[in-house]
């Protein structure tokens, strides 16, 4: 593929961090992904089920276009792309130069297995005596100090954890690779020194640390130690704060010059935990709060240890750095744990619980409480636990946790036989996505999960029956006791250890609670141009979104390496893949080798009986055996052999066969000969699972080996043309930012909008919440689109017609004095806005005072609301939302509902506010806002749909009657003026979105190809939408849309040529009946009936290959080129053997 | 709408009356040809026609129990792009559904014909018509009918309906335009018709009958048919499910076979230009035959027998409408369309379909439904809105 000079380096190998460099790399760019983890995946990786699909879906992130650059198989499980370098277990130790020119120092953790020798194979772990518990599981399982991070990765090589092996080489007896090497020389190497004016407390550490093998050194005071330092090298430095004359923070400080590298960790008493946490601004890496034992010593000990173990530092230049460093969670056994984490084992964290339900966890998916086993019936959630708590220092919303209860009570339904029922106590359901509100409403009335509008003040284990007793007081102010056998506490999100270093690193704000904060209106863009933000690391969000705003992420740092000149191409294209013409011609010359170590030797029949069942089939051309294919040694035996036998098509027998298909990628150049004519089978004898025994498995993995390759179909992959210029639909604020993203680029954009002039909704809107300026944005924006040389406006015009595909799309726009224009074009973005919802309730129309949120906007901006005449003002949230027809959130009234608040109260200091909500969802940090209203006095009343406020006009003024929950009466208010929060509708004509092959869904929304993993895209290639057109969003989660939708249609402007997949769909005309089954099949679009030539045509770019056209097609008129019916049988034939 | 009619019957010969009604339908201006069953000039047989001429419709014998081809697909060849005129087809019950499973596959279109059904007096095998039809044709017929419509049975002369028509449990023309009704009709004396379509109601209309209610009788008297049908069907049903419920029964069952592949011929919904058993997919490599008899020491030839029954149940048990012409091709007497019938109840009960019941029906695999077979799938999940 096109391969640019451009690089970018992305931190985090979560979700966000996987979409972004999948992003970036489909453009062409090189990738270096890095993971503090040894495995992919993030958080991902401990969840099995996503809301509100239930299902997983991670592998719809893979390519689309240009998909054989990429692994095809399941993403959980691994990942690879030519573009991308993945680094497991390496961390980012500094950031250094400008942006387009930036130094990444990263440091790899030593790797005590060496992951090209490890096969897998599992003898370590038995062997192994030592047991700690699994923080895969989530802490629910145990598992030995060598072990398997995650269960599903592919390659999946075992990993050593320093800090709890006792070094007893076990696992090095037990290895029959060499894989292992012990730590055991190089921690006598590494030095500690203890500074502790206490002779016990010196001692004692000096026995831990010996014990662990590493040298310790003893100083009872800050000179001593001083002096110490002068004298000898130390890595690391255990100091007390609190020693007589010289105390730890003078002694860190000097040593500090002394010795700039030094790692020192404070060791302190409760009381002075502050001056700890003081120190490591000057530079300690962390603290110890006193009394400390031996096991929370050692781990931060060998953390130090690994550090300073890691391979050499290498130094990679890149133009721009994408920093999705995860998240942290608050700790809820910390504090007053009123819930009794830690002490009651059936209290879990939402997390835990999902490892409970995982078939991986510790219970294998079977729903039982932890204590002792017997089946769970009554669980209960508790939502906001550490967060929407000033008392933990959280006043923010963790934004996914109310959407996970409601996914893990409907998942627990199902996994429970007979009576189940599921209680979640929250304090506004958040279920602000646009399906989210519908869902939750399946949970409750249909599936009866209880939902109750109260926070759990305590929890109290019953030994006697192993339950769980709940108090709560409820809405009237009664108290209430429940037993549950399960409590499931929603724990809220802490920013990732490292967000602080790197802020003070960059020199980046961090918000009040520690989060790095973005730039205005952004979700990504940091002050440092070259640094960029994503996933969870800016604040918890779920699937959906982190999708988008990586994208979106993956758009700014794509900019900052083109203006850099990142996008000139350093390699040639190489298309479709390069194949001798010959080679389809030639009868099939199969080379299967057989790989042999130690471990495969003694339980395998000897390779003459392969030779002899193999050469049977006169397309196998030689049968051979190489010890140990996969050392580097045995790779290039296998070339050798390639080149002397001729062969065309090589079968590779050994163990983990995935292992393989990167080595085998490789060979293509070299050997001539392509991925599709390698197979790589495994073999191994423990892998059998047919109950054949081990010879006859082998035999059968084999022969589907030869009957694959010998009927694989050799031609390279379809190539289409793609016409470098975009269409961008709508000209407010999304159309215009996709259209700057992309024009940025380089390519041509037209901009289509229906109105007089650019801005959409941004014309009338004057400030955020926060305080931002939406003007200053608009003007800003307006300028740049209407300067740029690349974007060709638009006005006073609307699309009339449109046609074609992902790379050559025909529009026709009709504009000013009725002219027509014809626009080509490669990829289309539908920016086509949203806008309020007409007001029909509430005495609107009736009464002057009654008026929608964007006329009270528009009223404030004229200056035309006498605010100083009122008393009181009343908002009514949710006014035909979220409810049937329109059962959706629109995800910014409620900040509107504030902002407004606070600009009236600006205005008259003494109104009374009153807001009539149903769920508050002040999301994220906008939860601050939603505090500082009530400080401010305000007040919030919520209201039950079935119980809705009454408004009625009465001479001059209105009064509102609504009931108070708490007081549990009717409440009348006397009201100048009420503010009807309606909510917002999309304006995507039908027809628009259907010229495009686009869908609207139920609410006239654009309809994604995957809510959550697709979130920007149609299922038709090329065509993305982005803005209030996609979904209700605020200005900076529109902004991200578009910026996301900018990126994915860059991936294909991006090439001048798109090769297809190699696996795409075909017609053989002398079969086809046209019955056009094969049409409706299809759920990319990709076929069509050409009436003249009376022929089912497939566009190659918009098929998947998801074969679903060949299973419809009885006679094998439609196939799928790369899956010939002769191939697939005699691959079955080899498996079962016979005809029938 | 349904607007109803009577056609008088003369000297109690029936075939007469249809025939004339036949003939004012052909001389309606917009009726370009009739297609009927018509007796050969050479020879005592009946084959469908495509008839211009009225005068040629005096060799119409719609009534005739020789069932030689399922016509839906000679109507799906007529109509499969614009005639030039407009085709009224006397079909059979199960021709019509047929016709419309075909017209779902745009293997044939609806809008230049004009489908006139019967009610389905049964036909015999080709094997025993050709038997029993040694008597001039005229007679012959007019004594099936008579011995079916009065009640005395199809069974005579030692011949019998065909196992399909015995189980068959749909006898009226529900799909037609127009449909004419013989069951419970008093038909010495007269026919009862019915415009079971707009098309159907413009024709009738024009030809001036007058009006009638359906006769009283009609009910009870299909209500009885239907029920022995069904009775009969049900039997059958479980006979052949013992009889083919492992592989190793089926393979007994279907241990005659000689892959002619005439069954698929014959099947008016198998519709594929070239099945995909002559294809090159079959054409298996020499050295396989060899690694399949190594494989178990003996391999039967002709090989792929069962796979390619069971790859025309997949393929068209959805839309088998039952009308047996399977069973009447084969050269060995395979009990097919006893097995057909029995999956294709099955299956299409499964997806809730009926093959040939409605035109706007989607056939099973034309529709994408998430929540389908959970218990099939294994993923179950409540719906999100």
């Amino acid at each position: 593929m096109k391969r640019r000079i451009g690089t970018a380096v992305v931190v985090g190998a979560g979700i966000a961090g996987i979409r972004a460099a999948l992003d970036l790399a489909e453009y062409g760019y090189g990738v270096t992904l890095v993971d503090r983890a040894p495995h992919l995946g993030g958080i991902l990786s401990q969840l099995d089920y996503q809301f509100p699909t239930d299902h997983c879906g991670m592998c719809r992130m893979l390519p689309l276009v240009q998909r054989d650059d990429a692994s095809q198989h399941c993403l959980r499980r691994g990942l690879f792309h030519e573009n991308i370098d993945i680094r497991l277990a390496t961390e980012v130790t500094g950031i250094e130069g400008e942006p387009g020119k930036l130094r990444v120092t990263l440091k790899q953790q030593p790797l005590w297995v060496d992951p090209e020798r490890c096969v897998g194979c599992g003898r370590c772990t038995p062997a192994c005596p030592v047991e700690v518990s699994d923080a895969f599981n989530a802490g629910l399982t145990r598992r030995k100090a060598i072990y398997l991070p995650v269960p599903h990765s592919i390659p999946n090589a075992y990993v050593l954890d320093a800090a709890a092996c006792t070094r007893c080489g076990a696992c090095v007896q037990a290895c029959p690779t060499d894989a292992i090497r012990m730590p055991e020389a190089e921690r006598r190497k590494f030095h500690i020194l203890v500074v502790d004016d206490e002779l016990a407390v010196r001692d004692s550490l000096k026995e831990w640390l010996e014990a662990e093998g590493f040298s310790a050194d003893m100083a009872g005071s800050g000179p001593e130690a001083l002096d110490l330092l002068l004298a000898a090298p130390y890595h690391l430095m255990l100091l007390d704060i609190k020693m007589p004359g010289m105390d730890g923070v003078e002694v860190l400080d000097r040593a500090k010059q002394l010795s700039p590298e030094l790692a020192v960790i404070m060791m302190t008493a409760y009381a002075t935990v502050e001056t700890a946490v003081g120190a490591m601004k000057i530079g300690a890496m962390d603290y110890l709060v006193k009394p400390f034992d031996v096991d929370s010593l050692i781990p931060k000990v060998v953390q130090v240890f690994q550090r300073i173990q890691a391979a050499e530092a290498r130094q990679v230049e890149t133009g721009a750095v994408l920093l999705c460093g995860g998240t942290a969670f608050y700790d809820p056994s910390s504090g007053k744990n009123p819930f009794g984490y830690g002490v009651e084992r059936n209290v879990l964290t939402q997390i835990e619980f999902e490892r409970l339900l995982s078939g991986t966890g510790p219970t294998a998916g079977r729903l039982t409480r932890l204590s002792d086993g017997r089946p769970v019936r009554r669980v209960a959630w508790i939502q906001c636990v550490g967060s929407r708590d000033v008392q933990t220092d959280a006043d923010f919303c963790s934004n996914i946790c109310c959407m996970v209860s409601v996914k893990e009570a409907l998942l627990a339904k199902t996994r429970v036989e007979g009576d189940f029922e599921a209680t979640i106590f929250y304090m506004d359901m958040r279920t602000f996505g646009k399906t989210f509100q519908r869902y939750r409403d399946v949970a409750e009335h249909q599936q009866g999960v209880r939902f109750i509008r109260s926070r759990p003040h305590s929890l109290v284990g019953d030994p006697a029956s192993g339950g769980l007793a709940l108090r709560w007081v409820d809405a009237a102010g009664a108290c209430q006791a429940e037993s549950f056998d399960m409590v499931v506490l929603a724990v809220g999100q802490r920013p990732a250890p490292v967000s602080a270093q790197l802020a003070t690193q960059l020199g980046l704000p961090l918000n009040p609670w520690g989060f790095i904060e973005p730039e205005p209106f952004s979700m990504s863009r940091t002050r440092h141009p070259g640094i960029v933000i994503g996933g969870a690391f800016s604040g918890m969000k779920d699937i959906g979104e982190a999708v988008i705003q990586a994208s979106a992420a993956a758009a700014n740092i794509s900019r900052v390496i083109h203006s850099a000149g990142g996008s000139l191409a350093s390699e040639e294209p190489r298309l479709g893949g390069a194949l001798p013409e010959s080679l389809s011609r030639e009868p099939p010359r199969i080379l299967a080798v057989l790989c042999r170590c130690s471990r495969t030797a003694d339980s395998r029949p000897p390779a003459e009986f392969f030779s002899r069942a193999l050469r049977g089939d006169p397309a196998v051309a030689a049968v051979e055996t190489i010890e140990n294919l996969c050392t580097r040694d045995g790779r290039e035996q296998l070339l050798t052999l390639v080149g002397k036998t001729n062969a065309n098509r090589l079968l590779v027998g050994a163990c983990l066969s995935y292992t393989y298909h990167r080595h085998l990628r490789e060979l293509g150049p070299e050997a001539g000969l392509t991925a599709s004519l390698v197979e790589a089978v495994d073999i191994a004898p423990w892998s059998d699972i047919s109950g054949n025994d081990a010879a006859a498995g082998a035999l059968v993995q084999l022969r589907s080996g030869v009957a694959k390759l010998k009927w694989v179909d050799p031609y390279p992959a379809p190539v289409i043309q793609v016409a470098p210029r975009a269409l961008v639909v709508g000209g407010g604020i999304a159309g215009m930012t996709a259209a700057l993203a992309i024009a940025d680029h380089g390519y041509g954009v037209d901009l289509v909008e229906i109105g007089e002039r650019l801005g959409g909704n941004l014309t009338w809107l004057r400030r955020t919440l926060e305080g931002h300026d939406v003007r200053a944005l608009l003007e800003d924006t307006l300028t740049r689109v209407e300067k740029h040389p690349r974007i060709l406006v638009h006005a006073r015009s609307r699309v009339v017609q449109a046609h074609g595909e992902v790379g050559s799309f025909t529009t026709v726009i009709e504009g000013i004095e009725n002219q027509v224009y014809h626009l080509k074009h490669g990829v289309a973005v539908l920016a086509t806005g949203g806008t309020e919802a007409p007001a029909k309730e509430y005495a609107w129309g009736a009464s002057p005072a009654v008026m929608t949120q964007s006329e009270l906007e528009r009223k404030l901006a004229d200056g035309h609301l006498d605010a100083k005449g009122m008393e009181a003002v009343v908002m009514i949230q949710c006014v035909g939302s979220r409810q049937e027809p329109r059962n959706y959130c629109s995800r910014v009234c409620c900040a509107a509902s504030l902002k407004q608040a606070f600009v009236l109260r600006e205005l008259n200091p003494q109104l009374s506010v009153y807001v009539l909500y149903r769920d508050l969802m002040a999301t994220g940090f906008m939860e601050a806002g939603f505090t500082r209203a009530r400080q401010a006095g305000m007040i919030f009343i919520p209201y039950r749909l079935d119980r809705s406020p009454l408004v009625q006009p009465v001479d001059g003024g209105l009064t509102v009657t609504v009931e108070e929950p708490i007081l549990q009466r009717m409440l009348r208010i006397d009201a100048q003026l009420v503010v009807l929060a309606t909510g917002i509708v999309p304006v995507l004509p039908r027809e628009l979105a259907e010229a495009y092959g686009a869908h609207l869904d139920a609410d006239g929304f654009f309809q994604e190809a995957d809510s959550k993993w697709r979130p920007v895209d149609s299922l038709k290639e090329g065509v993305f939408a982005c803005g209030l057109a996609l979904s209700p969003r605020s200005i900076p989660e529109s902004i991200a849309t578009a910026e996301a939708a900018a990126q994915r249609a860059l991936r294909i402007l991006g090439r001048e040529r798109l090769a297809t997949g190699k696996v795409v769909a075909c017609v053989r005309h002398s079969l086809c009946s046209l019955c056009e089954q094969c049409i409706d099949a299809c759920p990319y679009g990709a076929r069509m009936l050409d009436a003249d030539s009376e022929r089912l045509l497939v566009n190659p770019a918009m098929c998947q290959g998801c074969g679903a056209c060949a299973a419809v097609c009885p006679n094998n008129a439609a196939y799928l080129q790369g899956y010939p019916a002769r191939q697939m049988l005699a691959m079955v034939d080899a498996a079962v053997g016979g005809a029938c | 709408m349904a607007k109803t009619a009577r056609i008088e019957v003369m000297d109690q010969n029936l075939a007469e009356a249809l025939r004339n009604f036949l003939k004012a339908v052909l001389n309606r201006e917009e009726i370009s040809a009739v297609l009927a069953p018509r007796r050969l000039p050479m020879k005592n047989r009946v084959m469908p026609a495509l008839i211009t001429d009225p005068q040629q419709l005096d060799q119409a014998d719609p009534l005739s129990p020789a069932f030689a081809v399922n016509s839906a697909r000679l109507l799906s060849r007529l109509t499969r792009k614009p005639s030039g005129g407009q085709v009224a087809a006397v079909l059979r019950p199960c021709e019509i559904r047929a016709f419309v499973e075909l017209v779902k596959l745009k293997q044939g279109r609806t809008d230049d014909v004009v489908i006139i059904g019967l009610d389905c007096l049964g036909a015999y095998s080709n094997r025993d018509y050709f038997r029993w039809a040694t008597e001039p044709p005229e007679a012959a017929t007019q004594k099936f009918s008579r011995a079916v419509l009065t009640g005395s049975g199809a069974a005579m002369d030692g011949v019998d309906l065909s196992p399909a028509c015995k189980a068959c449990e749909s006898p009226t023309a529900e799909g037609a335009d127009i449909a004419i009704g013989l069951f419970g009709v008093d038909t010495a004396k007269e026919i009862w018709v019915q415009a079971r379509t707009a098309k159907g109601e413009s024709l009738l209309g024009k030809l001036g009958f007058a009006e009638a209610p359906e006769p009283a009788s009609r009910p009870k008297a299909l209500e009885k048919l239907i029920a022995e049908r069904i009775a009969y069907r049900d039997e059958m049903f479980q006979r052949t499910r013992a009889a083919t419920e492992t592989l190793e029964k089926l393979s007994t069952y279907l241990a005659d076979c000689i892959n002619c592949y005439n069954c698929r011929v014959a099947c008016p919904v198998c519709y594929c230009r070239e099945c995909v058993f002559v294809t090159d997919v079959f054409d298996h490599e020499p050295s396989q035959y060899l690694r399949w008899a190594e494989h178990r020491g003996a391999v039967k030839l002709p090989t792929d027998t069962l796979f390619y029954h069971l790859t025309r149940l997949a393929h068209m048990s959805t839309a088998c409408v039952g009308c047996g012409q399977c069973s009447n091709a084969c050269p060995n007497d395979l009990s097919l369309m006893e097995l057909f019938r029995s999956v294709a109840h099955r299956t299409q009960a499964a997806f809730g379909y009926l093959a040939g019941r409605r035109i706007d029906e989607k056939p099973p695999l034309f529709e994408f439904r998430e929540n389908e077979f959970p218990e099939v799938v294994g993923i179950s999940r409540p719906s999100a809105g």
